[in-house]
C-alpha cells in the first residue's frame, strides 16, 4: 500500500489540467506502453465482435470501437513525440466515423426496409 | 516491480487467456460459465498490461516512473465496457457500453494531456453519434415479441454470435502480431533523450506562439500595456532560453523615442492544448481539413440520398409535381373509352 | 590412293600425276589433269561482278510480275517482261562463256558480290561461318547455266502463248513463279558456297511448290504440291546435314576451300576427322535423290505433272531435277570421302532407271508417261555419276534437256489443243490434224532422241555412261549397264508407244475434260474455234475443233528440236574423231573433275589406245555399245510398232492374257499401279504417321495433356475452392473473417521478418 498510494497520487496529478509549471511534460513510458496495449485490445474485441454479431448495427458500432481503438494509438504517439498530429489525425478520424454512421446507418435503415431485419445473414447474394 | 515478471512468451499466454475468457463470454451459456469468463478475460488483460509495463521496466534498465493507476483503471472499465458491448445481446445496452468505453477514453486521453480531444470525443461520440445509433436501433429493432426464439428479450441473430472460435482465433493471431510490435518497438524516451525531446517540443511549442500573434499580444499587453512586439533581425520575436523559458522582444513608444525591451514569459502564456491542436490542423493538414469537409459533405448528400423515402410516382403525379396538366382526361371522358381509361388510371387513383 | 584404286580398280589414275603415262597429247586430258592441280586455287575475278544480273534479272522480272498481279494487269506484259529478262540472263551468261576459257590456267572464277553472312567467334580454322553472295564460275557452272537459262527463255514464249486463257492475275503469279525459279536456280548453280546453294535448293523447291500448285482450285494438284515439297523435305534436311557435316570438317562451306582440303586429301591419302566425316557423301546424295526424284523419295515427280505443261517441262524434266546431279558433280570430291558413295549412288541410279521405265511402259497418260522417263533418265545420270564418268552424267543432263523439254512441250502442244486431253487411247493420228504437223514431227524427233537412236544426242551420252559402267568389272556395275540397256529397250519402247499412239494411225480424237486446269480454256474469244461449246460434253467428239498451236509454240517446238539435234553435236564431233567433245572440255575445267580418273575415258574415248581396257563382249567396248543400244532402240521402237502402230487390238490382247495367267498376271497390274510404291509408302509412312499423330497422340493430347495435366491443374484449384467452400456461404462476416486471417498472417509474416532483423 505504500507504494500504491503516491503513485495514485501522481496519476491523480497527471490527469489535472496544467499542472506543471512546465511548459511541455515528457511522456511516461509506462503510460504509453498500457494506452497502446488498451487500444490493441480496444482493437482486437471490436474485431471480434464486428465477426461475430450479427446485428448489421452492433457490426457497425463494432467499426466505431475500432476506430475509437486507433484513436487512443494516435492520441498515445501524440503524446509520446509530444506533438499535436496525433491528435488531429483523431479529429479526422471522428470526421469519417461521423460520416461513417450516416451513411452506414442510412444504408442499414433501407436494407431493414427490404427485409424486415437487421440480420446480416439476410443479404447472403455475395455467394452467387 | 509491482507484478511478476514473465517469460518471453507472456503476451501469447496472456492473449490466450484473454481469448479464452471472451470464448466463454461472447456464447450465450449459463451464468457461472460467463463469469469464470469474466474472470479469466480479465486476469488474462491483467498479465497484459502488467506484461506491458514490464517490459518497459525491462528496457529502460529499472522501473520507469509510477504505476500509472488510473490510466490502468480507465483502460480496465474501458476493455471490460468493450467487451460487453460485444457480448451484450441487446443492441440499445451495447450502445451504451460504447458511451462507457468512450468515456473512459476520454479519460485516458485527459491523462495524457489531450484534453480537447477527450471533450471532443465525449461530445461528437457519446452525443452525435451514438444518439444517432440509438434512433436507427429505435426505427430498425424488432420488437422482441415478433422473434419467436426470444430469450431475455433478445432477438436471435442477437443473441447467438457466429462462428466466435474463428473469430477470436483471427483476433487472437491480430493481437499477437500487433503487441509483438508494440513490446519490441523502442518506448518513449527516458533520461536524456526524453530531456532532449523535451527541450524539442518546448522550443517547437514556444515557436508555435509566434504563430498566434494576438495571444502574444495579449500577454505583452499583461505587462507592458501599448507594446508591441518587435522581431531580430532573424524575424524572431522569442528568445527560448536553454531551461525552456521563453523572453519576449517588445517595442514601444516612449514619448518619441523607441525603446525596446525583453520581458520573460510565463509557462501558462505557451500555447494550449486546443491551440496547439487547431495550429497544426491548419497549419500542417490543411489539404487534410479540406478533404475531411468534403467528407462531411458528401456524407450528408449521401445521408439525405438514402434516407428519402422511395415513392413511385405514375405519370399524372411527376406532370403535376412539375407543374403540367394531366393527361388523364377526368372531367371529359369520351364515350367507348371509358373502360380502358379507367381501368389504366384506377391504380393511379389509388396509389394516390 | 589406295582408296582411289579400290574405287576404280580397272583404271589407271589420272589423279597419280602419271597420266603422261597414258601417252596422250589430249588438251582436254591435260586440261582435266591440270584443273586436278588448280582446283581450289580460285582467283577473283571482280571484273566480272555484272554476272551478278544473271541471278537479279529474273528476280526483277518476278517482282514486277507480281507487281503487276497487284496492279491487276490484263495483257502479256508479264510474259514480256519475263522473256525479256531471261532472255538477258542468257545473254549474259552466253556473253560469259565466251570470255571463259575452259582450259584456263589460274582456274576456276570467284565474284565477290556482297558479304552475307559472316559469323567470327575465333581465329582457328573452324571458328568462323561465312557466306558470302559470291559466284562460283567453271565449266559445270556455265554449261548448267547455259542450258538453263537457254530453256528458261525458250519456255517461257512458250508459257505466254500457253498460259494465255489465264491472262490476269494467275498468268502474274506463272511468271512471277517462273522467276523466283530462274532466280534460284541461278543462285544454285552459280552461288559459290553451300549456304546459297542451299538457298538456290529451297528456292527452286518453294517455286516447284507454287507451280506444281498453280491450279490451286484442283485438289489433286495441291495434293501433288504438298507431296513434291514434302518429299524434298526430307532429302533437304539430308543436304542440310551434309551441308553441315561438311562445315564441321573443313571449317568451311566455300568451294574453293573445301575442293584445296579435298585435294589435298586425295593427293595425301590423309584422312582426318572422326566417322562422320564419310558421312557426308550419303547425307549429299539424299539431298540430291529427293530433288532429283531418285529412290526412294522418287514418287512426287509423277505428281508434279498436275502443274502447268511449261512448268513440267522447265522445272521437273529439264532443270530443277537435274540440280541432283549438278549437286553431285559440284561437290564430287565429297563423294570420295567414303568408298561406298558412288556405288551407292550407281546402284541407285540404275535401279530407278530401271523401275521407272517399267512403270512408263503402263501409263496412258502422255505426261506421266514422260515424267517417268525423266526419273528413268535421271537413273541413268545418277548411273554415270556413280561409275565415275561425271561427263557423261552432265552431258546426259545437257541432252536430256532439250529432247525432254521438246517432249513436254509438244504434248503440252496437244494438251492445249485438245483441251486438256492426255489420255494417249483418246488421241490419234495427230500427224494428219491440221496444224499440229509440226508438233508431231518435231515429237518424232523428241521420241528418237529418247529413245537413244544411233547419232541422236542421247546416244552420246547415254552410251558414254553405259560403257563406262560396262567396263567396269567392280561392285556389279557391269550388271547395272545390262539393266542400263534393258532400259533402253523399254525407253525405245514406251517413247514410240506414246508416239504411235497419238501421232500415228488413224485420224480420231476425243477432247479432254479440262482436267488439267484451264479453267477458262477454249473460252478465249481470240481463237475463233468455238471449241468451247464442247465444255462438259468431254465424251462428245462432234463439234470440237481442236485449236491449233499458233507461232510461239511452234517457234519453240522448232528451236527446241534443233538444240536437240544440236546437242548431239560435240558427241558427233567426237564419234567422229573430228575433235575434243566440248561438253567434256567444259566438265573437265570444274571440280567434277577431281579425282575422276574416268573423264579422261569419256574424253578420249575414240581413240584407240584407250580401248584396251574397254572390251565388251570380246569387242572393242564401242563398237559393242553402238552395236548393242542400236539393238535395243530399234528393237523397242519394233514392238512399240507393232502393238500400237500396226495392231493395236494385238497390245489389249496381250494384256488381257497376261492378266488372265496367274502366274504374271499381277506384273502388268503392279506396273500401271507404279509398283504400288505410293501404297507401300502410305502403309510405311503416311498411315503410321496418322494413327500415332490423330490416333495416339490424339489421345496422349486429350487424356494425357489436357485431361490429366491442364485439367488436373485446373481441378486443384476447385478442389482447394471445395476445401474451403464452407467459408464462402455469401455472408458477409465471413468473407471478413477470411480477409482479416489474411491481413493478420501477412502482418504477422511482416512482423516476424522484421524482428528477426529482416527490414
Amino acid at each position: 500500500m505504500t507504494t500504491v498510494l503516491p503513485s495514485l497520487a501522481s496519476g491523480l496529478a497527471s490527469v489535472a489540467l496544467a499542472a506543471s509549471d512546465a511548459v511541455v511534460s515528457p511522456a511516461d513510458p509506462r503510460l504509453v506502453q498500457v494506452a497502446l496495449v488498451i487500444s490493441v485490445l480496444l482493437f482486437v474485441i471490436g474485431l471480434i465482435g464486428f465477426l461475430t454479431r450479427r446485428n448489421m448495427i452492433m457490426m457497425f458500432l463494432c467499426t466505431e470501437l475500432m476506430l475509437q481503438a486507433a484513436c487512443i494509438a494516435f492520441v498515445t504517439f501524440g503524446r509520446m513525440h509530444m506533438n499535436a498530429s496525433g491528435q488531429v489525425f483523431v479529429i479526422f478520424i471522428l470526421t469519417v466515423a461521423a460520416a461513417e454512421a450516416a451513411l452506414a446507418l442510412g444504408l442499414v435503415v433501407l436494407l431493414y426496409r427490404k427485409r424486415e431485419t437487421l440480420s446480416s445473414e439476410a443479404w447472403a447474394e455475395l455467394k452467387e | 516491480m509491482p507484478f511478476p515478471s514473465l517469460t518471453p512468451y507472456a503476451l501469447y499466454i496472456a492473449g490466450a487467456i484473454g481469448a479464452i475468457g471472451l470464448y466463454l463470454l461472447i456464447r450465450p451459456g449459463p451464468v457461472n460459465v460467463r463469469r469464470a469468463g469474466t474472470l479469466i478475460g480479465l486476469a488474462g488483460v491483467g498479465l497484459l498490461v502488467s506484461e506491458a509495463i514490464h517490459i518497459v521496466d525491462a528496457s529502460v534498465g529499472g522501473p520507469a516512473g509510477g504505476i500509472p493507476l488510473i490510466p490502468c483503471i480507465l483502460g480496465f472499465i474501458a476493455v471490460a465496457g468493450a467487451t460487453r458491448m460485444v457480448t451484450h445481446p441487446k443492441p440499445v445496452f451495447a450502445a451504451l457500453y460504447f458511451i462507457l468505453v468512450v468515456v473512459s477514453s476520454a479519460g485516458l486521453f485527459l491523462s495524457m494531456q489531450a484534453e480537447f480531444m477527450a471533450f471532443a470525443l465525449i461530445i461528437v461520440y457519446a452525443g452525435a453519434i451514438l444518439i444517432t445509433y440509438m434512433f436507427v436501433l429505435m426505427l430498425a429493432q424488432q420488437s422482441p415479441s415478433e422473434s419467436p426464439g426470444d430469450i431475455e428479450g433478445a432477438t436471435h441473430y442477437d443473441r447467438v454470435p457466429r462462428e466466435p472460435l474463428a473469430a477470436i482465433a483471427v483476433g487472437f493471431l491480430l493481437l499477437a502480431t500487433l503487441g509483438t510490435t508494440i513490446f519490441g518497438s523502442r518506448v518513449a524516451p527516458i533520461g536524456d533523450a526524453a530531456n532532449a525531446a523535451v527541450a524539442r517540443a518546448t522550443v517547437e511549442r514556444w515557436r508555435e506562439l509566434e504563430s498566434l500573434p494576438r495571444r502574444l499580444d495579449a500577454e505583452i499587453a499583461l505587462v507592458r500595456p501599448g507594446a508591441v512586439a518587435a522581431p531580430d533581425e532573424n524575424g524572431r520575436v522569442l528568445a527560448i532560453a536553454r531551461d525552456g523559458s521563453a523572453s519576449v522582444r517588445i517595442q514601444w513608444d516612449d514619448n518619441g523615442t523607441v525603446r525596446t525591451d525583453a520581458i520573460p514569459l510565463p509557462a501558462s502564456a505557451a500555447p494550449t492544448n486546443i491551440q496547439t491542436v487547431g495550429l497544426a490542423l491548419v497549419k500542417q493538414f490543411p489539404a487534410s481539413l479540406e478533404l475531411a469537409s468534403v467528407i462531411l459533405l458528401m456524407a450528408m448528400f449521401g445521408a439525405v440520398v438514402l434516407a428519402r423515402k422511395q415513392i413511385e410516382l405514375g405519370e399524372d403525379e411527376r406532370r403535376e409535381a412539375a407543374g403540367l396538366r394531366r393527361l388523364s382526361l377526368d372531367d371529359a371522358e369520351p364515350i367507348g373509352r371509358g373502360d380502358a381509361t379507367a381501368s389504366k388510371a384506377a391504380p393511379v387513383g389509388g396509389r394516390s | 590412293m589406295t582408296h582411289l584404286a579400290t574405287l576404280f580398280p580397272s583404271l589407271p589414275s589420272a589423279l597419280a600425276g602419271d597420266g603422261d603415262a597414258h601417252g596422250t597429247a589430249h588438251r582436254a586430258a591435260e586440261g582435266a589433269a591440270a584443273a586436278a592441280t588448280w582446283i581450289g586455287g580460285a582467283t577473283a575475278h571482280p571484273e566480272y561482278s555484272w554476272a551478278g544480273w544473271i541471278l537479279l534479272l529474273p528476280l526483277l522480272s518476278a517482282v514486277f510480275c507480281f507487281l503487276c498481279g497487284a496492279f491487276r494487269v490484263k495483257n502479256k506484259l508479264p510474259a514480256l517482261v519475263t522473256i525479256a529478262a531471261l532472255g538477258s540472263a542468257f545473254g549474259l551468261v552466253l556473253t560469259l562463256y565466251l570470255k571463259y576459257d575452259p582450259t584456263h590456267a589460274s582456274g576456276p572464277m570467284t565474284v565477290h558480290l556482297f558479304d552475307w553472312i559472316r559469323v567470327v567467334w575465333g581465329e582457328k580454322p573452324g571458328q568462323s561461318f561465312v557466306a558470302d553472295w559470291s559466284l562460283y564460275i567453271d565449266g559445270l557452272t556455265l554449261f548448267w547455266m547455259l542450258f538453263v537459262t537457254g530453256l528458261g527463255t525458250l519456255i517461257a514464249i512458250f508459257a505466254s502463248e500457253y498460259m494465255e486463257s489465264d491472262v490476269g492475275g494467275n498468268y502474274c503469279r506463272f511468271f512471277g513463279a517462273v522467276g523466283i525459279f530462274l532466280f534460284a536456280m541461278g543462285s544454285l548453280v552459280m552461288g559459290g558456297n553451300l549456304a546459297l546453294l542451299y538457298l538456290g535448293w529451297e528456292g527452286v523447291g518453294v517455286a516447284s511448290y507454287l507451280l506444281i500448285g498453280y491450279y490451286y482450285g484442283k485438289p489433286t494438284a495441291v495434293a501433288a504440291a504438298k507431296k513434291a515439297f514434302v518429299m524434298n523435305r526430307v532429302g533437304d534436311l539430308g543436304l542440310l546435314v551434309g551441308i553441315y557435316l561438311t562445315w564441321r570438317h573443313f571449317g568451311s562451306i566455300d568451294y574453293a576451300t573445301i575442293f584445296k582440303a579435298c585435294s589435298e586429301t586425295i593427293a595425301n591419302g590423309s584422312h582426318g576427322g572422326d566417322w562422320t566425316k564419310g558421312l557426308i557423301p550419303y547425307f549429299l546424295m539424299l539431298g540430291a535423290f529427293g530433288k532429283s526424284a531418285q529412290i526412294p523419295l522418287f514418287t512426287w515427280l509423277p505428281d508434279a505433272m498436275e502443274g502447268p505443261t511449261p512448268v513440267s517441262a522447265l522445272i521437273h524434266a529439264a532443270t530443277m531435277v537435274t540440280a541432283g546431279v549438278y549437286l553431285i558433280a559440284r561437290l564430287y570430291p565429297l563423294f570420295l570421302l567414303h568408298p561406298h558413295a558412288l556405288h551407292t549412288v550407281a546402284w541407285i541410279g540404275g535401279l530407278t532407271a530401271f523401275l521407272a521405265a517399267t512403270i512408263g511402259m503402263m501409263q496412258y497418260d502422255m505426261k506421266r508417261v514422260f515424267a517417268y522417263s525423266t526419273v528413268s533418265q535421271l537413273g541413268y545420270m545418277f548411273l554415270g555419276l556413280g561409275v565415275g564418268t561425271t561427263f557423261g552424267a552432265c552431258y546426259h543432263v545437257f541432252t536430256h534437256a532439250f529432247f525432254k523439254a521438246l517432249l513436254f512441250l509438244a504434248s503440252g502442244a496437244v494438251m492445249h489443243g485438245f483441251a486438256g486431253q492426255l489420255d494417249i487411247r483418246k488421241i490419234s493420228g495427230l500427224r494428219n490434224v491440221p496444224g499440229f504437223k509440226i508438233v508431231a514431227w518435231t515429237m518424232l524427233i523428241g521420241c528418237l532422241w529418247l529413245s537413244a537412236l544411233p547419232f541422236t544426242a542421247a546416244f552420246f551420252s547415254k552410251d558414254t555412261i553405259l560403257l563406262v559402267a560396262m567396263t567396269d568389272e567392280s561392285h556389279g556395275n557391269r550388271i547395272l549397264a545390262w539393266l542400263g540397256l534393258l532400259t533402253a529397250l523399254m525407253t525405245a519402247y514406251y517413247t514410240f508407244r506414246v508416239w504411235f499412239r497419238v501421232c500415228g494411225g488413224e485420224t480420231a480424237y476425243q477432247p479432254g475434260d479440262e482436267a488439267h486446269g484451264h479453267d477458262d480454256h477454249g473460252h478465249d474469244a481470240d481463237h475463233g474455234h468455238g471449241h468451247g461449246h464442247s465444255h462438259g460434253h468431254a465424251a462428245d467428239a462432234h463439234g470440237f475443233h481442236p485449236h491449233a498451236p499458233r507461232f510461239a509454240i511452234n517457234g519453240v517446238l522448232l528451236l527446241l528440236a534443233v538444240g536437240a539435234i544440236l546437242a548431239g553435236l560435240p558427241g558427233l564431233i567426237e564419234f567422229l574423231k573430228m575433235g575434243p567433245n566440248w561438253a567434256a572440255e567444259m566438265i573437265a575445267a570444274s571440280s567434277a573433275t577431281i579425282g575422276v580418273p574416268n573423264l579422261t575415258e569419256g574424253l578420249a574415248g575414240g581413240h584407240a589406245e584407250h580401248a584396251h581396257h574397254a572390251t565388251v563382249l570380246g569387242m572393242d567396248g564401242h563398237t559393242a555399245m553402238f552395236l548393242l543400244s542400236t539393238v535395243a532402240g530399234f528393237g523397242g521402237i519394233a514392238i512399240a510398232a507393232y502393238y500400237h502402230l500396226v495392231r493395236r487390238r494385238a497390245a489389249e490382247t496381250l494384256k488381257q492374257a497376261l492378266l488372265a495367267n496367274p502366274l504374271i498376271g499381277w506384273l502388268p497390274r503392279a506396273l500401271e499401279n507404279k509398283w504400288y510404291v505410293d501404297e507401300l509408302y502410305d502403309a510405311l509412312f503416311r498411315y503410321p504417321i496418322v494413327v500415332f499423330g490423330g490416333h495416339v497422340l490424339a489421345w496422349i493430347d486429350r487424356y494425357i495433356l489436357d485431361g490429366g495435366i491442364i485439367n488436373g491443374i485446373a481441378r486443384i484449384p476447385a478442389w482447394i475452392g471445395r476445401l474451403f467452400q464452407p467459408l464462402y456461404n455469401g455472408l458477409l462476416q465471413g468473407y471478413a473473417i477470411t480477409m482479416v486471417g489474411g491481413i493478420g498472417l501477412i502482418l504477422a509474416w511482416i512482423v516476424y521478418v522484421w524482428m528477426k532483423g529482416g527490414i
